[in-house]
């Protein structure tokens, strides 16, 4: 089973190839870092190596596609370069080899996911300009994204989970537009398509205690990967969404999220009702997150309400979030847990009723983690899930993670 | 006393205040190894308004005694403080059993690890203005390497020394030991985590040694 060889894998080499690659590591990231001008350009280049497993009895959740046996492996190559020419100017990329941008879904891949420049006139951060394809402002889960900084294997709820809602093809009417995934998922939105790397503009800084941000972005915060880069997406029909954040000291981080833009893509342009356009259909959210950590403890939680406005249907509102706590028992081993959980509004059905546009549900993920060196770490997740409106019951999901960072 | 004690006991008096006014000590110079670039700080997900251009460090080289020492009394408690992103100072010889403060002089969090085998800890999350000061008591010789589990650029190092005599370098390699007691030694020049240099030497009180590494 692939699953038990990733995982017997993901051992093997968490026991045995850190000790040996410490050092090596350690030397690389020196290699890796160029200087020039006295110190005043730099750039580093540095990476995650992951081998991820996955099994699943059922259908796979989220945007995660499996093997036909409920399995999947999936190693990526992540590559960032950093860079910073004096105190004003700062740039990164983010390039990945993997099996699509969501696990599973391609064959072999390699994408530019990231990249941009960022402007700091003033070193106190109280403004930056940075203009290029990168990770949206809102919520409070894109800082800890990536794999070393996540304690999951997956992403939250609100990030992965799939509603009825479809970018390319629009309800033909109230008929069709009911819970489930008939077409392959990745037709189908999340309220938030991960860390949503679209393209455009932001303007960010700290004033204070408060953090601001504001972005234009050429796609929405649900909007399919294919749709970020300016190459396929222009700049018709922009997202704009901005956060606002409030330190009270360094233990607390609360913000507030607010997006608003078209998710239909031009292909759905045809089958709109006549008069009506691309602008005439937003996603709107509103969002809210708020983090603690103190000595070993790590909590955060958000809760985002979001409202589709969908042809032929009206507005369909969804409500998800998370809470998600995370303990270090050592140095070197830690535990994590989070609840996620969403909801759905009631539509009109076509046939003079109302229904759920989607199946409420809740997932619990429990995750043990331990890290052999400050460069490799080896990640277990189970994840029960249940859709609570019915459906076949709970299901069960496992999945193991293995990285290394240089 | 007998007059002819008298002059023994003066010659003796005078040898020893010549001994104490010409301090026993070892000077000499390490050949520093290159600096390397200053680190670039990640910063793709947050605004990050300090370390935008951190100083390169200059290399620095710890030398120190090697031998049967006494134990003396605990050694005093020492810090290494964490300021706009960075570890200062990046480079700590300490004695064995020395207390080390990890105060956070930033207004935002930093979370003190290593894995090393003279010393692994992990400090948590901690507020700059949290008391006590969290520390630790590094009580086996070796080096201690220090990360920061936020800022994946800030490194440290702490070498925790078997002996209480050494002395860093300066940024031109050159150091002096003073104080060191009468006796064959190993004196050793620590210069990078993968090289330690080594020369055998002899003190003879009264006398300044000189002594180049390499």
């Amino acid at each position: 089973m692939n699953v038990l060889r990733s995982a017997a894998a993901c051992l093997l080499l968490g026991t045995a190839a850190p000790l040996a690659a410490e050092g090596l590591i350690d030397r690389l990231d020196e290699a890796l870092t160029v200087s020039a001008f006295d110190g005043h350009a730099r750039a580093r280049l540095s990476g995650t190596l992951d081998l991820e497993g996955y099994y699943f009895p059922r259908t796979p959740p989220g945007l995660i596609h499996a093997d036909d046996d409920g399995a999947l492996l999936n190693p990526r190559l992540t590559l960032f370069l950093d860079a910073q020419l004096g105190p004003h100017v700062y740039a990164f990329a983010q390039a990945r080899a993997d099996r699509g941008f969501d696990p599973g879904d391609g064959d072999r891949e390699i994408r530019l996911d990231e990249y941009a420049i960022r402007l700091t006139p003033w070193e106190d951060g109280r403004f930056n300009l940075q203009i290029g394809q990168f990770a949206t402002v809102g919520g409070g889960w894109i800082t800890r994204h990536l794999s070393w900084d996540n304690p999951f294997v997956s992403a939250p709820l609100p990030y992965e989970h799939v509603t009825a809602v479809r970018s390319r093809v629009p309800p033909y009417s109230a008929r069709y537009f009911a819970p489930g995934t008939l077409w392959g998922k990745y037709d189908y939105l999340p309220v938030i398509w991960g860390p949503s790397y679209a393209t455009g503009v932001s303007v960010a800084g700290r004033l204070g205690r408060f953090d601001y941000a504001a972005e234009v972005k050429n796609a929405s915060l649900s909007s399919v990967p294919e749709s970020w880069s300016i190459t396929e997406t222009g700049f018709e029909h922009p997202t704009v969404t901005g956060r606002i954040g409030f330190r009270p000291d360094p233990a607390w981080n609360l913000g507030l999220t607010a997006s608003r833009g078209p998710y239909l893509m031009p292909e759905a342009a045809a089958a709109l009702p006549a008069g009506r356009g691309l602008e005439d259909y937003q996603q709107i959210t509103l969002g809210h997150d708020i983090s603690f950590a103190w000595h070993h403890w790590q909590l955060w939680a958000e809760v985002f309400v979001s409202r589709f406005e969908v042809p032929q249907v009206g507005n369909a509102d969804t409500l998800a979030g998370y809470f998600e706590a995370k303990y270090k028992f050592t140095p070197q081993l830690f535990g994590a847990l989070r609840w996620n959980q969403q909801f759905f509004s009631k539509v009109p059905d076509g046939w003079g009723g109302e229904h759920a546009w989607g199946d409420s549900l809740w997932r619990l993920d429990a995750a043990l983690g331990y890290r052999f060196t400050p460069h490799t770490q080896l990640k277990l997740q189970y994840s029960p899930e249940r859709a609570t409106g019915g459906g076949p019951g709970t299901s069960h999901n496992f999945a193991v993670q293995f990285t290394v960072r240089f | 006393m007998k007059p002819s004690l008298i002059f023994p006991a003066l010659t003796a008096l005078l040898s020893l205040a010549a001994a104490m006014g010409a301090e026993t000590a070892i000077e000499g110079r390490v050949e520093l190894p290159k600096g390397r670039p200053g680190p670039v700080v990640a910063k793709r997900y947050e605004i990050v308004s300090k370390g935008g251009v951190i100083s390169t460090d200059p290399p620095l080289a710890v030398v120190y005694l090697e031998g049967p020492f006494r134990k003396p009394s605990p050694p005093a408690t020492r810090q290494l403080t964490q300021k706009n992103l960075t570890f200062i100072p990046a480079l700590l010889p300490v004695q064995v059993g020395t207390k080390v403060e990890f105060p956070n002089e930033d207004d935002t969090y930093h979370n003190i690890f290593s894995f090393s085998p003279a010393k692994r800890f992990d400090l948590g999350r901690y507020r700059p203005e949290e008391r006590p000061i969290p520390s630790q008591i590094f009580d086996k010789a070796g080096p201690v390497t220090l990360r920061c589990d936020i800022h994946e650029h800030m490194r440290a190092l702490i070498l925790v020394l078997d002996t209480p005599h050494f002395v860093m370098t300066g940024t031109d390699g050159r150091f002096r030991l003073a104080g060191v007691p009468d006796g064959r030694y190993r004196l050793k020049a620590w210069t990078s985590s993968k090289t330690t240099l080594e020369k055998q030497v002899e003190i003879k009180s009264g006398a300044a040694s000189r002594v180049d590494f390499p």
